[in-house]
């Protein structure tokens, strides 16, 4: 059946033919260290094989637990099902191309995808994005921000076994998504940035579709929280649940409410500013217990702090033209360029390399949720199988955008 | 830009860059041989008045000529985004050595490296192929690598016409690395 050792004591069950291509031990011999100790099975452990089609794995993942009894002593994630090659495909796009290319990486918050490499693009090419595409990038972006961790609360207590949430969720996200959709023209891969701006100025059906929704968001999202702060079945569960520590998550290279939810006050809209965040006021909400249960509130206070950007942007939002004048065909003289922004993930970043062509020469797209995925191995020894998803549901990890 | 960052890189590190310090817009860069990767590393690390505790990113670059590892580092003692480029690195057998000692999460990051340009970092001790199947044999984001030739060598390799761009049919392999002047 396997080629693992397992106990001679140990009940085998005999397969007349091979299991196939989900066969959890790989059909070569180890390549590293970590891969030999991996799959070498301990005194009544054995493995088994998650994904890369399982609900819970928010895409195409595939994980192979090392399980003792109902304990996970070790998780080995592979990754690789949706690698698309989207740095490749930029090098060999020109400038504006690129843009939509990384759009679908993060496909529930498209807006902080493009505004990376925007802005990285924009340093190479020195240009002077007019205020008010600035106030448009940061009110647009912010309400992408609550419509993905409406969808983060969903999929957790979705993975967790509740319906309801997602249901009183996706109301939020749909309303967010409709507005979205009347400022760009799409409903999730906006490709609304563009180099120098943005593309259209607010209209009217935008307006008064955010004057609505504000008038009524801050209560409306108190009371979808209600259904899980107040649940005890679900706080129980998640106190306590795959902790790290402020020292291990900076090891860890952690960023996002991932890393502020273990007591890191670390967010690039402050630790590094760009755009016209040093003009607007908001707090960095932190926790320290490191939990699932931490993360999850950490998000919730996160709308609310971005619900108070919004509205500041709508009363400071200045007037003018929205796309600096630039020419269509980009050649940006050689150098090179690095930009981070915070995600509703973490930090996503681009460091963009010109050789003096209408393409980038390099062009690397870093991925909050690529770095999280890994830190799941070191969160969930100890717990049970069950708790695998929980834990990988409160990191909330996007799979287009770990595989790139 | 931080002009005094800069005076201080160059009073600690000296003796130890490949090249001049450059700064544009808030980014300040400094190159190192792959050889003094771990000593300025850890000391950008640990000494108090640097603390770059935070790894930001850490990226392979071919530039056609060499390849480079650079690292993006984040700290509170400077307004600026640090760049360290390891320089130099021979592009037949590039070798870095690994900074899982200090930020154990670089260690997927290296793997990426590994997987897409070939680069072994020395040190880590899960350096596998991360994205591209473990049978797979070249490295894809290397300049030599055209999609329309090597992609094709694995299943269901086609090409989309407006990838091709870059290969001229009839040029020698040779002008066929696109390479940024230096």
């Amino acid at each position: 059946m396997t080629t693992t050792s397992a106990p001679s004591d140990d009940p085998r069950i005999e397969l007349d033919r091979d299991l196939g291509v989900f066969e959890p031990v790989p059909p070569y011999p180890p390549r590293t260290e970590r891969e030999a100790e991996f799959y070498t099975l301990g005194d009544g452990q054995m493995f088994i094989n998650v994904g890369p089609q399982h609900p819970s794995t928010h895409g195409v993942l595939r994980v192979v637990l090392k399980i003792d009894g109902e304990k996970v002593v070790d998780l080995d994630p592979v990754l690789g099902y949706l690698h698309r090659g989207v740095e490749k495909l930029c090098e060999n796009a020109d400038y504006h191309q690129a843009i939509c290319y990384t759009d679908p990486l993060e496909y529930v918050s498209s807006l902080f995808t493009e505004w990376s490499p925007v802005i990285a693009f924009e340093k190479l090419m020195d240009v002077q994005v007019p205020r008010r595409a600035e106030y448009i990038r940061v009110l647009s972006s912010e309400l992408n921000r609550i419509a993905s961790h409406a969808l983060f609360l969903g999929w957790m207590a979705l993975d967790l076994g509740g319906l309801t949430p997602i249901l009183w969720s996706f109301i939020e996200r749909d309303e967010i998504v409709d507005m979205l959709a009347a400022l760009t023209g799409q409903r999730m891969l906006f490709n609304y940035f563009r180099i120098g701006g943005v593309n259209g100025d607010l209209n009217h059906e935008f307006m008064s579709r955010l004057g609505d929704w504000m008038s009524r968001a801050a209560e409306q999202i108190e009371a979808g929280n209600g259904l899980l702060n107040e649940n005890e079945i679900f706080v129980r569960r998640m106190r306590g649940l795959g902790t790290i520590d402020a020292k291990t998550a900076l090891r860890m290279v952690m960023t996002g409410p991932n890393l502020r939810a273990s007591g890191v006050p670390f967010d690039v809209r402050r630790a590094h500013p760009y755009s016209v965040f040093p003009e607007l006021e908001f707090d960095i909400p932190t926790r320290s217990e490191g939990d699932c249960l931490a993360r999850y509130l950490l998000r919730m206070d996160e709308i609310k702090q971005s619900l108070r950007i919004i509205d500041q942007c709508l009363h400071q939002m200045p007037d003018g033209p929205v796309m600096a004048k630039l020419p269509r065909l980009m050649r940006p003289r050689p150098g090179r360029a690095y930009a981070a922004i915070e995600g509703p993930r973490g930090q996503l970043s681009t460091y963009a390399i010109s050789d003096g062509t209408d393409q980038p020469f390099r062009m690397r797209i870093h991925d909050p949720s690529f770095i999280h995925l890994q830190s799941v191995g070191l969160m969930m020894p100890g717990h049970l199988i069950a708790d695998t998803m929980a834990v990988m549901a409160s990191l909330d990890p996007i799979m287009g955008g770990v595989d790139k | 830009m931080d002009r005094r960052f800069k005076v201080r890189l160059e009073a600690r590190f000296g003796e130890q860059l490949t090249g001049p310090i450059r700064q544009r817009h808030d980014e300040t860069e400094m190159r190192i041989g792959p050889g003094d990767v771990v000593a300025i590393l850890t000391a950008l690390h640990d000494e108090p008045e640097l603390g770059f505790e935070f790894l930001s990113d850490l990226a392979g670059v071919d530039t056609g000529k060499v390849m480079q590892v650079v690292y993006h580092l984040w700290s509170e003692t400077t307004t600026d985004w640090l760049r360290v480029v390891a320089d130099g690195l021979s592009r037949d057998d590039p070798r870095a050595p690994s900074v899982t000692f200090l930020w154990k999460g670089a260690e997927w990051m290296e793997r990426e490296a590994y997987d897409m340009f070939g680069i072994t970092f020395e040190g880590n001790r899960d350096l596998r192929r991360i994205y591209m199947p473990p049978d797979y044999q070249s490295f894809p984001l290397r300049k030599d690598f055209y999609l329309a030739d090597d992609a094709a060598r694995s299943p269901g390799g086609g090409v989309r016409p407006m990838e091709r761009s870059h290969v001229p049919s009839n040029a020698p392999s040779k002008a066929l690395v696109r390479q940024i002047p230096t």
